[in-house]
């Protein structure tokens, strides 16, 4: 362990921005410790991806995101000795890694009455109040802090219930929705209301709205940002979309965060003027389709880079989607406008997927970015400790290569003439963790990558266009 | 005389071509250990012992497999899938699934008709569906591995094993063997067990005809015939069928050096 | 009586031993069957439109084999056992599926399920994860859409009638396990743990009202028994996820001891709640799923305010089942990736520890290769309570 963790290095990344990231998470972590300390913010553990940060920051709630806690522990290959205590109180290692870390850490923490000894970046800091969130997402995130309530049954919890309907084929999910919508602004009417109480403030209705229209600014811009990344060859790969994730899921409803993606669609623009791309002689295009990277393991998108290979999109992480094209209703209501933002958000591919005979909302997803990003093949990590985000990956490549086919090759038949056929995008699904380095091998990971390499280049000599 | 050498690092055995112009190829191959860098230098030697040649005919070493770039002396790594599928190819032109069932893993691929890898997929990291779990039922039984295929031949009426887990197919085998289930069932409901993995992984990646099995797995009869079995179709298998990696690097080997003839 | 003749032995073995028998048949005469996993299915929905309700059931003997070249590994065992059977045939009498949001397993599968089997109704019945005046409200309204699907797929209304009289014959059948459940207060129990796990099992394969003739004739077989089927030993509560299958009972009546309670997905947790009848239909099936069904997914608010406050009133039944049935310990029976289960381990130990009820947690997969292991850990601690 200690060895792994003197050989690890800082990663190189493409671009200015990723490589910011890095110190800015740094004091964020540190910030909420200090903030804790002053005691003048109110600091709430969160979750990601719940269109409440408007909420917090339109009440000055300081967010600690404990995922992305245990995700700087996994970064840091410093993940093991909280695994490992989360373990020993009896929970299982089969279990999302995340919450594990983070129950670890807390229990610790409270033993101690201080930080653990070397917390990563100086350790998470104890929150006023714990918001909850089961969606229909991850169940983890719904027991995660309930279980950390037995190490500090003195913060409260606010458990938000953020269903959305599921794809069904021959059914328009428009017709649900109404009722969807209803509970979800009552959900967060709750949290406000909940919030009130903690802090002893009113929400300002006017500074929640312009929160929210700062956030709907960002996500058209990450929009915009990130679709520069389909230039050939390409300026910006997953390696670095997984630093600039900070500011999409940690820090939406900040000016900073509009300013960053400024900043980096600006120094995307130059370097497509440059033609200045992540590898120098770009030879296959790939697209990060399903899985949470390994923390602790992000030289791999390096790795791919010295094959020749970038990634140009990634459906992980990138939690937007264009707000003009999610027909939301118009309303006075802030609240009302983030339900249906949220429903937007997750129906998005619905329509779209209804139109292809045997789509499906995710592979309908995968499609779009395949064209859109001029994919060559599709990547896959399967994380065994989170069934969130790794169950269907599987299924989604089967149909993805049942329906669509997009490489033409000629193939001799048996009468020995060659006829024309279509092919499906190669695929490659890793094996790993999110922050578990026990379950990783950089040698195995490193041949399949090669294999893989070796498939892309002789799929890209049978071509015939 | 020029001469080209394959090595397949593998991480339980080291297999090694050295191909010379006008003449028969010689193979070598010994366990791994621990030292894969020393194991590859021993493999160098003894395959240069045996052909007579000397180092300064080799004009090209190309290493693939699990411990590929520990071979310090190789001139060009590939990777096991694409020296697979040229050794498969050359000896069987009408190979579309290849299955290798090696140590660690159980891979397999699809190839077109140049022998040229389309797609592959490898069994999980754990080592359920490779050939590790054979080994590990030898040294249950208290048998080399080598010997329990043919053993598990005799066999009328294998034993069902309801886990892929090696860990828990291991205790399982442990107390089936205390209530006196007899060795030859047992061995052929685990090599049942794996075949019925391995067969999982080759309906994942999608089957065509011709399938041909190599790798280490390929040598134990038990496993050719339930694979066979539970595939439901006829399944190829090449001489020194764990050589056929080792023997692809050699021959792209020779293409890369612009060697002609064998 | 627990001969030849006995409904138990006979009927109820061979119904459990060839699990969908009865199903087949009546697909052959042209009856409709559903098949649900998990508890959270209002069933009587299913009934109410004249189709029958299936529970789809997992096989610790059958090795996971189809079911993974489409299904990740790291699926909770139970669902990908069911899964890789229904892909292998073995429900082949079903024309429809109904998944409620009871795990990320089970969500996240979906498509999977929906795509793999082709049936020609799906349904994804979505479950509040909180309990709120809004949930429940939010909860009636999917029920609702739940019904018009079944509407439509067998072309005419289900009627608040039809649905009343459904709620009828799952609260009767509901009394007459909770009857049978009376016959295991005794010491040694009149019934055995193995004999429930089977009758729970099959009860559920069935038409409800033939599971309710079914469970007549099992009550009145029970009356009549002079013999208690095991010897006096210790009294044991199972807790956990569904176990639906014998297997693991057995091995603890093996060891000398007697199940007496089971809070696992088809034991108790389901088959205890009644709902209400003289509610709206609507409002009663929301209420006796979404509250009266204590199922870790489920989040509760912690109202006590202190950790053993909480979870007094979150695992409270567990205590009054182990007192009703005057257990002597309790086997916390985990599947190996279940995370709603998985993280309420600590809790639950907690709680097990303040009603001073010895407790074994032991996770697991879902197969009879693990039972080996297993077996001697049940032991030692049948071995430590004795004591």
């Amino acid at each position: 362990m200690a060895e792994q963790k003197k050989k690890h290095k800082k990663r190189r990344t493409a671009t200015r921005a990723a490589a910011s990231i890095g110190p800015m998470v740094k004091e964020f972590i540190a910030g909420t410790v200090r903030a804790q300390r002053e005691g003048a913010q109110k600091l709430a553990y969160s979750f990601i991806v719940c269109h409440h940060e408007e909420i917090l920051r339109a009440m000055d709630v300081l967010p600690i995101w404990t995922e992305n806690f245990a995700g700087v522990c996994g970064a840091k290959r410093d993940a093991e000795r909280f695994l490992q205590r989360a373990e020993s109180l009896g929970f299982s290692r089969s279990l999302c890694t995340y919450a594990l870390c983070g129950l670890g850490f807390d229990h610790w923490r409270e033993e101690l009455g201080e930080m653990p000894p070397d917390a990563p970046w100086g350790g998470q800091a104890r929150p006023d109040f714990m918001i909850s969130t089961g969606q229909i997402l991850c169940d983890p995130r719904a027991k995660w802090y309930q279980a950390a309530q037995q190490y500090m049954p003195d913060v409260p919890i606010y458990n938000i219930d953020l269903p959305y309907p599921l794809y069904h084929p021959d059914r328009d999910h428009r017709e649900e929705l109404p009722y969807y919508h209803k509970y979800i602004v009552e959900e967060l009417k709750g949290l406000i209301a909940f919030v009130e109480e903690q802090t002893g403030k009113k929400m300002d209705y006017e500074r929640l709205w312009e929160r929210v229209r700062l956030s709907d600014k960002t996500w058209n811009l990450i929009e915009a940002t990130y679709d520069l990344r389909s230039a050939i060859p390409c300026p910006m790969g997953t390696g670095d979309a997984m630093n600039t994730m900070v500011p999409i899921n940690f820090m939406m409803a900040t000016q900073d965060a509009y300013d960053f993606f400024l900043n980096l669609k600006q120094e995307l623009e130059e370097k497509i003027k440059k033609k200045e791309g992540v590898v120098e002689n770009e030879k296959y295009r790939l697209l990060w389709g399903g899985g949470l990277p390994s923390w602790f393991a992000l030289g791999d998108f390096n790795y791919f880079n010295s094959k020749g290979a970038v990634f140009p999109a990634e459906t992980t992480y990138r939690m937007v989607a264009p707000i003009a094209e999610m027909n939301i209703p118009k309303t006075d209501d802030p609240v009302e406008h983030l339900a249906w933002r949220w429903l937007g958000y997750w129906t998005f591919w619905y329509d779209k997927a209804r139109q292809r005979k045997g789509g499906e909302p995710d592979v309908e997803r995968l499609i779009n970015y395949i064209e859109r990003y001029k994919i060559d093949g599709v990547v896959m990590h399967e994380a065994f400790s989170c069934r969130t985000w790794h169950v269907g990956l599987i299924w989604q490549l089967h149909q993805l290569a049942k329906i669509y086919k997009p490489i033409p090759v000629l193939r001799l038949g048996k009468d020995g003439n060659k006829t024309q056929a279509w092919r499906e995008n190669p695929s490659l699904v890793l094996e790993s963790d999110i922050i578990d380095i026990t379950s990783y091998s950089e040698v195995d990971t490193r041949n399949k990558i090669d294999a893989f390499i070796d498939t892309l280049e002789s799929v890209a000599k049978s071509r015939v266009d | 005389m020029k001469c080209v050498m394959g090595i397949d690092m593998g991480s339980f055995r080291v297999k090694g071509v050295l191909w010379c112009q006008g003449s028969e190829s010689v193979t070598f191959e010994c366990p791994s250990g621990g030292d894969f860098e020393a194991t590859a230098r021993r493999a160098q030697k003894e395959l240069l012992l045996i052909s007579g040649r000397s180092a300064n005919e080799i004009v090209g070493v190309l290493s693939t497999g699990y411990g590929s770039k520990s071979v310090m002396f190789a001139d060009e790594t590939r990777s096991d899938i694409a020296c697979q599928c040229i050794g498969v190819h050359a000896l069987f032109p009408s190979a579309r699934t290849v299955i290798d069932v090696g140590d660690l893993h159980s891979k397999v691929f699809s190839l077109d008709e140049n022998g040229a890898p389309l797609k592959f997929l490898l069994s999980g990291n754990c080592a359920g569906g490779s050939g590790r779990v054979l080994q590990i039922i030898a040294k249950v039984m208290n048998m080399k591995v080598e010997e329990i295929g043919e053993v598990s031949l005799k066999s009328k009426k294998p034993v069902d094993f309801s886990t892929g887990c090696v860990v828990f197919a291991e205790s399982e085998a442990v107390s089936r063997l205390a209530e006196g289930v007899p060795k030859e069932d047992l061995l052929a409901g685990i090599h049942r067990a794996l075949s019925s993995q391995i067969n999982s992984l080759a309906e994942r990646l999608g089957i065509e005809e011709d399938v041909v099995l190599v790798g280490g797995g390929a040598r134990n009869p038990g496993l050719v015939k339930t694979l066979r079995e539970v595939m439901g179709r006829d399944i190829l298998v090449p001489e020194g069928p764990h050589m056929t990696a080792a023997y692809g690097a050699a021959l792209l080997a020779g293409s890369l050096y612009n060697f002609k003839e064998m | 009586m627990n001969g030849k003749n006995s409904v138990i032995s006979s009927r109820v073995e061979a119904l459990y031993r060839d699990y969908g028998k009865r199903a087949k048949e009546l697909k052959d005469e042209g009856k409709t069957l559903i098949g649900y996993v998990c508890s959270f299915v209002p069933v009587e929905m299913i009934s109410a439109a004249g189709c029958i309700p299936f529970r789809i059931r997992g096989d610790i003997n059958e090795p996971v084999t189809k079911g993974d070249t489409v299904l990740e590994t790291i699926v909770c065992p139970f669902i990908r056992s069911c899964f890789d059977l229904a892909l292998k045939g073995k429900y082949d009498f079903l024309s429809g599926i109904v998944i409620p949001h009871g795990c990320d397993s089970m969500t996240r599968s979906y498509s999977t399920w929906s795509y793999s089997l082709d049936l020609p109704y799906a349904y994804f019945l979505n479950i509040p994860s909180v309990v709120k005046p809004a949930s429940f409200e939010f909860f009636a309204e999917e029920i609702k859409t739940y019904k018009k699907t079944l509407e439509a797929f067998i072309g005419h209304e289900i009627t608040e009638a039809d649905i009343s009289q459904a709620i009828k014959l799952h609260n009767a059948y509901r009394n007459k396990i909770r009857t049978i459940y009376d016959f295991r207060k005794s010491d040694p129990p009149m019934v055995s743990g193995v004999e429930i796990s089977k009758i729970l099992t099959v009860g559920t394969s069935l038409p409800v009202e033939e599971a309710n003739a079914l469970l007549d004739e099992i009550i009145e077989e029970l009356k009549t028994r002079s013999e208690p089927p095991l010897k006096t030993g210790k009294r044991i509560l199972v807790d956990g996820a569904c176990v639906d299958h014998a297997g693991l009972v057995k091995l603890i009546e093996e060891s000398g001891a007697s199940v007496v309670a089971e809070t696992t997905c088809n034991g108790m947790r389901d088959t205890f709640p009644l709902t209400d009848e003289q509610e709206d239909p609507f409002t009663g099936l929301a209420r006796r799923y979404l509250d009266k069904i204590n199922c870790p997914k489920t989040y509760r608010e912690n109202r006590a305010g202190s950790f053993e406050g909480n979870i007094a009133d979150r695992f409270g039944d567990i205590g009054r089942y182990a007192e009703h049935f005057h257990a002597d310990g309790a086997i916390l029976y985990v599947y190996k990736y279940c995370d709603p289960f998985g993280f309420e381990v600590p809790a639950r130990k907690a709680y097990y520890n303040a009603i001073d009820l010895p407790l074994l947690w032991i996770e697991d997969l879902y197969s009879s290769g693990t039972m080996g292991q297993i077996k001697t850990r049940i032991q030692a601690f049948l071995e430590m309570i004795e004591q």
